[in-house]
């Protein structure tokens, strides 16, 4: 039982870890310019389709092609920042509806373009399981928490010590005061929606291998991780790291007692309860809007 | 039975108290100020008696009846209406439509809205939408709105902030005809002394969030502990 | 008095399309009445009242599954069915909604994503009641309306039902709040507007129509399946409530049109249709915020001037 129950904690933990860096991308991009950014699944999706392209076409290093995805989608996400968010800046309800627009089109875009069935990124290097104890885990497994935990504390570093992060924090905190002290609000916006695809797209590359390359791969994902940061508090970087972890361990220990079918729905269930509960999650701060 | 019975009126918002135990009583009928230094807790005070939030402790009655906590749409029917600091008016509807959907529960029809309209010399934006007025223009409006709904208590948060000086004097004398046509209770927060002192019968002065004096515009003025508080 | 004679002699119109049309066209208009439906529901919530529901569709599930139930387990009539469904969509939409109208803006719209998911999972995992993702077979079509023609007719009559709803709640006095709540739910609350009932109410007549479009849809396909149902269809919901017009009257017809038939005329793979979709709504949002009956409207009025 306790073999069983640490296999599902590590499970949820490599889940975990991708819906980190989901929502660790939703919530730099909230924090700086308070938009929800729902196409943020499809932008993980085209991470996974850009990788399994970089790999098979450009370069046969699996780590290199991830680079260059993140790098990638960095630019399309600036592209995104400028041509659709910032003339919407202001309106919320019209981002929201234009992040829609985002999703039929890029998700309709990889089916024509790639086709509907699923792709395989094949790195035979992290397929080659590895032993805790007992329990296998292909390396790939570890490979996805360890290089979430190593961006993690790369990004805590980054927006705590260096003059950009402060920057960044200091727009998520009060867009004017920060523009009264001289810091590029604008560069700011486009900054953070660049580093939160590259993250997205990171997470796409990483879950390839293991999950199959698909068009629908990141709508669950993209849910869990908004999930994610409601537990954790919106606007909140710990609460993201936290509440992401904590959804996917949670979904995977539940297989142990529930049907797997209800799986998907863990993250949900948590997601209402929070909302109805908590509203300002475990570590946010009380936001505009919340009842 | 007085019109408005404000009792022990406790508000904290964190770890600020904007409301320390308010209390007074308006007794009937009449145009009252209600000024002191910003922090006096004077738009919180406003929030409590219009049901925008509760208050920690006290209690608000309207006619000797309890109406504390009550949420702003109950207080409205109960004759309660409120101007904003922020100036608040629909942008989408017409200046007249603005009238009409404020005074629908009074069954006040166009030909009452288009009189007021003319009172305040914006007859010729009855049909324009609101968001095309300017400033002081929407304040006039949202003022001639709460008229609308026929009022025994009308708050009005600042209506002269941001209105340039040849409207005041509209916005003086509409007030003033419209406490002659059908006296009720105005409560008027203001910070322009001029527009305030000419206007109101009796002033109250808060501080801190009490009530720190109260009597005649006249006395207000001369009175050393207001200074006081404004100074200090 | 000229308007009445456009708009009778257009709903004729409509009533005598089986008379001239293909099989194929039929099948397009009948979709396109499908979808128009609950798009009015929406386009009462999300246009006039301003609540982005991203779960709307999840409601139209609600009404296929029950009436599904009822007509197969059950062995109830079509049209009591039909009524019993109808009812249970506004029902959960009323409880449901009076959850979700706690929440504002975002979150509103985070918590009707997340019961539309709850909802499509139940519809997808609870076998025993819903039969899973294979969905409800065995669905009749009403009584009487067995043929292509006669559905379309009865499609027909669901929609113009469903505008004409939308017309006298938007010209009543509840409309006139639905609006001045979008505008400023703070100063129609001071104004003596109950915010919290009436966004219910209206939340509750959206969801009744979704489940209205929803029996419909699923006994002209003859099963009600989860795919029907999915986030994927509530986006598709806001698309044709966005690109039509949202808050206009005939928003959600030209924007189900749109949707449904155009591609169709257009023989257009299924993906790039709706990767135009989706630009095109971007594309909306950036240039023309009223959609396509804001569009016309303007259009109108430019004519209009000019000729004067």
């Amino acid at each position: 039982m306790a073999a069983a129950l640490l296999e599902q904690v590590i499970n949820g933990a490599m889940t975990g870890s991708v819906y980190v860096l989901v929502a660790l991308g939703m919530v730099l991009i909230y924090g700086v310019m308070h938009v929800l950014n729902f196409a943020h699944g499809v932008l993980f999706m085209l991470g996974g389709y850009l990788c399994h392209f970089f790999l098979t076409r450009l370069t046969g290093n699996y780590a290199l092609a991830v680079l260059l995805t993140m790098a990638a989608l960095a630019v399309v996400g600036a592209m995104l920042e400028r041509g659709v968010f910032r003339p919407l800046q202001g309106n919320l309800r019209n981002q929201v509806i234009a992040s829609l627009g985002l999703i039929l089109a890029l998700e309709n875009l990889a089916v024509a373009l790639w086709g509907p069935n699923a792709l395989q990124i094949k790195v035979p290097a992290t397929e080659r399981l590895v032993a805790l104890g007992e329990l296998r885990f292909p390396l790939q497994h570890l490979l996805i928490i360890g290089v979430t935990a190593a961006v993690v504390a790369a990004m805590f570093v980054f927006l705590k010590w260096s003059k950009f992060g402060t920057a960044l924090r200091a727009t998520s905190q009060d867009r004017n005061a920060a523009r009264v002290v001289g810091i590029p609000v604008e560069r700011m916006d486009v900054a953070s929606f660049a580093l939160g695809t590259a993250l997205a797209a990171l997470g796409g590359a990483l879950v390839g291998p293991l999950f199959l390359v698909f068009p629908q791969m990141g709508d669950a994902p993209m849910v869990k991780g908004l999930a994610g940061i409601l537990l954790g508090g919106m606007g909140s970087v710990p609460g993201a790291v936290v509440g992401g972890l904590i959804i996917g361990i949670a979904e995977s220990v539940s297989t142990l007692f529930l049907p797997t079918d209800y799986r998907d729905s863990v993250a949900f269930a948590i997601m209402v309860l929070i909302l109805l509960a908590r509203p300002r999650g475990l570590f946010g701060v009380r936001a505009r809007g919340e009842p | 039975m007085s019109v408005l019975a404000v009792q022990g009126i406790e508000k904290r918002y964190g770890g600020v108290s904007a409301l320390a135990g308010c209390s007074f009583e308006i007794p009937g009928p009449g145009i009252y100020g209600l000024i002191g230094p910003n922090g006096a807790g004077k738009t919180t005070l406003f929030d409590v008696i219009a049901g925008n939030t509760p208050p920690d402790r006290g209690r608000v009655a309207i006619d000797g009846a309890d109406v504390t906590g009550l949420a702003p749409h109950r207080l409205a029917s109960l004759g309660v209406a409120r101007s904003f600091q922020e100036c608040r008016v629909f942008p989408e509807f017409s200046c007249l439509e603005n009238l009409l959907f404020s005074g629908r529960r009074q069954g006040a029809g166009q030909a009452e809205a288009r009189r007021l309209l003319e009172l305040v010399r914006l007859e010729s934006y009855a049909e324009q939408p609101a968001a095309a007025l300017s400033f002081g223009q929407r304040r006039l409006l949202e003022i001639v709105g709460t008229f609308m709904q026929q009022p025994r208590l009308l708050l009005l948060d600042e209506p002269a902030a941001g209105v340039n000086p040849a409207l005041l004097e509209t916005l003086s004398q509409f007030l003033l005809a419209m406490f002659r046509e059908r006296p009720s209770v105005l409560l008027v927060i203001e910070h322009n002394m001029e527009f305030v002192m000419a206007l109101a019968g009796e002033i109250v002065v808060m501080h801190q969030g009490v009530v720190l004096e109260r009597g005649t515009p006249q006395a207000i003025q001369a009175s050393e502990r207001v200074i006081e508080a404004y100074l200090g | 008095m000229k308007r009445l004679v456009a708009l009778a002699a257009l709903v004729a119109a409509l009533y005598a399309v089986p008379a001239l049309a293909t099989p194929y066209l039929l099948h397009v208009m009948v979709l396109s009445c499908l979808y128009a439906i609950p798009a009015v529901g929406l386009n009462l919530m999300l246009g006039y009242t301003g609540l982005v529901s991203l779960g709307h569709i999840a409601f139209a599930g609600i009404g296929a599954y029950v009436a599904a139930w009822l007509m197969v387990d059950a062995r109830l009539g079509f049209w009591s069915a039909l009524a019993i469904a109808v009812a249970a969509s506004g029902l959960a939409g009323a409880l449901i909604g009076a959850i979700c109208l706690r929440f504002r803006s975002h979150f509103f719209m985070i918590v009707t994503l997340a019961f539309g998911l709850m909802l499509y999972s139940v519809m997808n995992n609870w076998d025993d009641v819903t039969r899973g993702a294979a969905g409800f077979p065995g669905i009749p079509r009403a009584p009487g309306f067995t043929t292509l023609e006669s559905f379309y007719r009865l499609a027909l009559s669901g929609a113009l039902l469903a505008f004409a709803i939308q017309w006298r709640v938007v010209r009543s006095d509840f409309g006139r709040i639905l609006l001045a709540l979008r505008q400023d739910e703070r100063l129609a609350l001071a104004k003596g507007v109950n915010a919290a009932l009436c966004k219910t109410a209206v939340f509750a007549l959206g969801s009744a129509l979704a489940g209205l479009g929803g029996v419909l849809l699923v006994s002209f396909l003859r099963v009600a399946a989860p795919a029907s149902f999915t986030l994927a269809e509530s986006i598709n919901a806001v698309l044709v409530v966005i690109v039509g017009g949202a808050g206009s009257l005939a928003g959600p017809a030209l924007g189900a049109l749109l949707f449904v038939a155009l591609p169709e005329y257009l023989r257009v793979a299924a993906e790039w249709r709706l990767v135009a979709f989706g630009v095109l709504l971007v594309l909306i949002m950036l240039f023309a915020p009223r959609g396509l009956a804001g569009l016309i409207a303007e259009g109108w009025r430019r004519v209009a001037r000019r000729s004067q």
